[in-house]
């Protein structure tokens, strides 16, 4: 089912879920002719955009370094073409050689067979900016992906699984529909679960009033990764701190960022400033997220609609100048498995996070090992951008976008007795990578960060 | 709109086959399920673990963290795969009526 | 013919080239930079954004980093393309005469060495192109982006560079470089034309006339990215500094001196 014309799409939200996110989807006969309106909007507001469109001589050098073109070896899944898509409707409608010469400069008329080859394309795209870092000019492919998402997400095509996303933010403030009752009951769980491995006392203060910090995790370290909230947690009461994580906004994704910024990113944004306001917090720590930390850092000072008065760093960041000050006693005999660390490309190509994690690494393990290429350099997981669709044919998909990371990995040799670990601190790549490395069979077990961390914390 | 009918009830399913109106599960709709995921015989471990889930999502309106999922019902997780081929998400919670679970999982 | 070409042409030229570049520099400028998409790791001062984006524009760093062969062939046409531009004004402007003016250099060795770099950097450039086209058909991800006007261009600039080096290699349709100077000196000054019997060359001609059909095209094409470079890069390299690190109301030594989270220690109090 979800194939047009042989180019695999993931599943599509009904209209009613569309309009749950308060979008009404355009009937077919009218998308293409909006479908230009909005880029016509849109390409007079984004530089990035429009020198995307108009400024790339197709060198050819983000072929060999897109792993989605690696993993499928399919010619529009080349960065410059994915960009082209919309760059021969630019062309045809917006530029006067377009016009002119038409095909001869690959200007094209746009049409719905268009507008459903954006949707399978720029949903293969990670949106990892590896595009960008490699390109002689720095032309950010990212950029149009995001533009192409936000058209179709406007005409009525989201994806499901962005769209329920989408939806559930609005209606509890995280991904996964976690309502507060959940949330205190994991959170208590895991005080237990820490109490009976690691014989501490830790809590987890929700909602407390007049906290110093506000920790935001992301939603789904509550399903699925609980060794990166232990870790988090742990931390914050090894230094004593006086911290809390709000119930209304536990999430440190914003899927907006990947499919909406004009509303739902913004949405969530505003969120969580009410939830700084409302705890009397000082300052905003950020958990493992990738996407979401970049939408955080980068955005949030474009996006909120009031003066942020609390200063926002990543836990990365803060763990990274305390093992610097070395105020954090930390024994990485306790994390003695081969562990090798897998770079998320909003960490290292939009935050700056790459150093930091590399102390955070070498104080809290004993045998670590960088892949190659490694930091900036590092691949996608294949997941990125939220593309974790899990119907059968997507799936096998995901598997062909997450080859290049399985190299990688193999070749480290961290999984060669199968009691590797394969560190990667964000929740997208967590998810992607726990079936991608049983697919691959590549002998490890996926792990965050803060967990190692976590670990290696000495009490006493 | 996808559907299932047991014993003569039909029963909306969203496109990934879970279902939409979680008030509408009883055991023969688990057991419907079960054929379309390829699992043979739902036995007693299978059952513990759908009952845990429904009785958790019924107190919380969410499902519980895997980690806790497995300690409760004493079900390793590789044992809640072999259980359920297509996991405690997607499989299990689908058998119990739960909805398909969002965001980074 | 040679009236419109020699006399009329150059100044619609000058023109289009002009009010185009700047129609589409306006184009640019009238779109914002919406959301700080700088690409980490950090540049850290206006220095380091010069030096990177210098070395992103003059020494093609990234191509350098990820692929060799097309740094080789890209660096090559470039640097040999700069010298041939710079080498036509001064090569016409001091007649060949320039190196003359560095001590120790005869006006006759200036303009053998004049010659000498020409027709070498002339036919660098030729290879260099044809190394570029090579690549456009003969390597599959290359191919698979060009469009048909990216293999056009580079005809075209083999055509244009190849009737230039021609015209150097071969003596019998050498063009004299005074006459050159002077006819475009009359061109700039708007004074009668004079030398119009260069255009009886018609490798001359030729030659002439794509260098004003280029340019014509110029703002209209590819060649934009000479400033899409600047452009681009003014977006996704400068200067971030990350919020500075640090916990309100964390002393982790006291903390571990009250025993913070250990069973028998004392509970977690505030501000211990």
């Amino acid at each position: 089912m979800p194939e047009y014309k042989g180019m695999v799409q993931p599943v599509r939200a009904t209209p009613d879920e569309m309009r749950k996110i308060h979008i009404e989807p355009v009937p077919d006969e009218e998308k293409p002719q909006k479908a230009l309106e909005y880029l016509d909007e849109i390409r007079k507001k984004f530089r990035s955009f429009v020198l995307a469109m108009e400024s790339c001589t197709k060198c050819g050098q983000c072929a060999e370094n897109c792993h989605t073109y690696l993993g499928t070896r399919d010619p529009n899944n080349i960065p410059t073409n994915r960009a082209e898509l919309i760059r021969k409707i630019y062309r045809r409608y917006f530029t006067l050689e377009g016009r002119w010469f038409g095909k001869l400069v690959g200007a094209e008329d746009i049409s719905l067979d268009i507008i459903e080859q954006w949707y399978s394309y720029f949903y293969q795209c990670s949106q990892c900016r590896r595009c960008a870092h490699v390109c002689p000019f720095g032309i950010d492919t990212c950029e149009v992906t995001f533009i192409g998402r936000q058209i179709l997400h406007w005409l009525g095509i989201t994806p499901k699984l962005h769209a329920s996303v989408g939806a559930a933010m609005e209606r509890v403030g995280n991904h996964t529909n976690l309502p507060k009752p959940g949330i205190v009951d994991t959170l208590e769980f895991m005080t237990e679960e820490i109490m009976d491995e690691f014989g501490v006392e830790v809590e987890f203060p929700v909602d407390k009033p007049e906290s110093d910090i506000m920790y935001i995790p992301s939603s789904a370290d509550f399903l699925l990764n609980p060794y990166t909230l232990m870790g988090a947690g742990m931390f914050f009461t090894y230094i004593g701190a006086n911290w809390t994580i709000p119930s209304t906004v536990t999430e440190a994704g914003n899927f907006g960022l990947l499919f909406d910024q004009y509303y739902t990113q913004r949405h969530n944004v505003m969120r969580l400033l009410n939830a700084a306001q409302d705890l009397g917090v000082k300052k905003i720590v950020w958990g493992e997220c990738g996407h979401g930390w970049r939408a955080a850092k980068m955005y949030i000072p474009s996006l909120a609609d009031r003066p942020v008065r609390w200063p926002i760093t990543h836990i990365h960041d803060e763990v990274a100048d305390m093992i610097r000050k070395n105020e954090l006693k930390l024994d990485p005999a306790k994390n003695s498995q081969p562990v090798t660390l897998h770079d998320p490309c909003n960490y290292v190509r939009a935050c700056g996070l790459n150093e930091n994690m590399r102390v955070i690494m070498r104080a809290c393990v004993s045998d670590f090992r960088e892949m190659e290429p490694h930091g900036m350099d590092n691949f996608c997981c294949g997941g990125g951008s939220g593309i974790l669709f899990d119907d059968p044919e997507m799936y096998q998909r995901r598997i062909q976008l997450s080859q290049k990371k399985a190299d990688q990995v193999r070749a480290t040799g961290v999984g060669k007795n199968g009691d590797g670990i394969l560190c990667a601190p964000c929740s997208i790549c967590k998810a992607q990578l726990y079936p991608m490395v049983e697919e691959h069979e590549l002998g490890v077990e996926v792990k965050g960060l803060i967990d190692l961390v976590g670990k290696a914390l000495v009490w006493k | 709109m996808p559907s299932i009918t047991v014993n003569g009830v039909e029963i909306e399913l969203d496109d990934d086959g879970f279902i939409i109106d979680p008030d509408l599960w009883n055991e023969d709709v688990a057991k419907a399920f079960a054929a379309s995921e390829g699992i043979k015989e739902l036995t007693e471990d299978h059952w513990k673990v759908i009952n845990y889930l429904r009785e958790y999502f019924k107190q919380y309106h969410i499902a519980p963290m895997v980690r806790k999922l497995c300690k409760e019902t004493g079900c390793s997780l590789k044992y809640i795969y072999e259980l359920f081929p297509s996991g405690p998400a997607k499989g299990a919670c689908k058998l119990a009526g739960l909805p398909k679970p969002t965001g980074c999982v | 013919m040679k009236l419109l070409i020699g006399q009329i042409l150059p100044y619609i030229t000058v023109t289009l080239f002009t009010l185009g570049i700047l129609y589409r520099l306006g184009r640019w400028a009238g779109a914002r930079i919406v959301h700080n998409i700088t690409l980490s790791p950090w540049l850290k001062s206006n220095t380091e954004v010069a030096i990177r984006i210098g070395a992103e524009a003059f020494l093609f760093r990234n191509l350098f980093r990820f692929d060799l062969a097309l740094w080789a062939g890209a660096l090559l046409m470039h640097f040999a393309l700069l010298n041939i531009l710079g080498g036509h004004v001064v090569g016409f402007g001091f007649l060949g005469e320039q190196f003359a003016f560095i001590p120790g250099i005869s006006p006759e060795l200036s303009k053998e060495m004049s010659d000498l770099l020409g027709t070498v950097f002339g036919i660098l450039l030729f290879v260099a192109l044809l190394y570029l086209l090579y690549r456009r058909v003969a390597l599959t991800p290359v191919k698979q982006v060009s469009n048909p006007s990216d293999i056009l261009w580079l005809v075209y600039l083999l055509v244009l560079v190849g009737v230039g080096n021609i015209m150097r290699l071969f003596h019998a349709v050498h063009v004299e470089y005074e006459m050159v100077r002077d006819y475009i000196l009359a061109l700039i000054l708007f004074q009668p034309v004079m030398h119009m019997e260069l255009l009886d060359n018609v490798f001359f001609l030729t030659h002439y006339l794509l260098v004003q059909v280029l340019l014509i095209l110029f703002p209209f094409s590819k060649l934009m990215h000479l400033f899409g470079m600047f452009a681009e890069r003014w977006i996704v390299n400068r200067v971030y500094k990350d919020p500075a690190p640090g916990l309100p109301n964390v002393d982790v030594a006291a903390a571990r001196r009250a025993g913070i989270g250990l069973p028998s220690g004392g509970a977690a109090e505030e501000g211990v």
